[in-house]
């Protein structure tokens, strides 16, 4: 990874809180109503491939563990509504021969109120 | 603020200092991480394809992190009920899952104050006769309803 790209942020891009999506992560965890906190990750992997794609970022996700992550809601989501995701690159860290990347991603409503701020901290394991 | 999925529990609004939430275990297999990668949207082979998982120096497929935290959060706002909001919610990756493996989430109240309750969390799996933890110092920050 390129420590130069700390601070990038990538163009905003749209995702639907699609109730059918919904059901179905609902149903992988067994739960019968609302949409899952851990859903958000739903919209962090619509962006994800613009920031692993990046080549000034230079990341190979191949070696890629996800070492935490961190959700703040400001409000639930609603099933239906679509949202404005922005992705901004945290920091970039090396200890030897491994990586440490944290991306912010703040997930916005139509009047551009903050909704919820997801925080990943992705590992690149030494070649 | 996050409204968790009601399934009749009640005690994030009677919570107490020290409580243990009740514990959810499940067994994860890989028709679970192949129906979670569909839903969630992280398609990466790791958690698909066996051989590619063997060609990066696992032993086979592993679970996704979010998969371990998904499993969580479930453990959590079962118990929390309705009338509580997420606010929060973080977890440290700290150890794979394997297909067939047993997971266990539970959490420990915290602190409870002026309607907050902030609740310890993890993940803990048996292995080999000692227990591993796939999610280490989560923490669960919720806000209920009846006192806010």
């Amino acid at each position: 990874m390129n420590p130069a790209a700390e601070g990038t942020v990538y163009p905003d891009v749209p995702f639907v809180v699609d109730p059918a999506r919904v059901a179905a992560f609902r149903k992988v965890f067994g739960v019968s109503d609302g949409v899952p906190p851990t859903f958000v990750t739903a919209a962090e992997f619509t962006v994800f491939p613009h920031v692993i794609g990046d080549p000034a970022l230079g990341l190979d996700f191949s070696r890629v563990l996800h070492g935490s992550q961190e959700y703040v809601y400001e409000r639930p989501l609603r099933e239906g509504e679509t949202l404005r995701v922005r992705a901004r690159i945290d920091s970039i860290r090396h200890k030897g021969d491994t990586g440490f990347l944290t991306v912010v991603m703040e997930l916005r409503d139509d009047e551009d109120r903050l909704v919820c701020t997801a925080r990943s901290q992705m590992v690149e394991r030494a070649p | 603020m996050y409204r968790p999925i009601a399934d009749g529990g009640t005690g994030a609004v009677s919570a107490t200092v020290g409580e243990e939430l009740p514990e959810l275990r499940r067994v994860v297999t890989a028709a679970d991480v192949a129906a979670y990668a569909e839903a969630g949207g992280d398609r990466n082979p790791l958690h698909l394809d066996e051989a590619f998982a063997r060609s990066v120096g696992f032993d086979g497929v592993i679970a996704h992190g979010m998969f371990t935290m998904g499993h969580m959060a479930a453990a959590v706002t079962t118990w929390a009920g309705e009338d509580a909001v997420i606010e929060r919610i973080t977890a440290q990756f700290r150890a794979p899952v394997s297909m067939g493996e047993e997971i266990r989430a539970g959490g420990t109240v915290r602190a409870v104050e002026n309607g907050v309750v902030i609740i310890d969390t993890w993940v803990s799996v048996e292995r080999g006769g000692t227990t591993e933890w796939p999610i280490k110092k989560g923490v669960v920050v919720l806000r209920t309803s009846a006192n806010s």
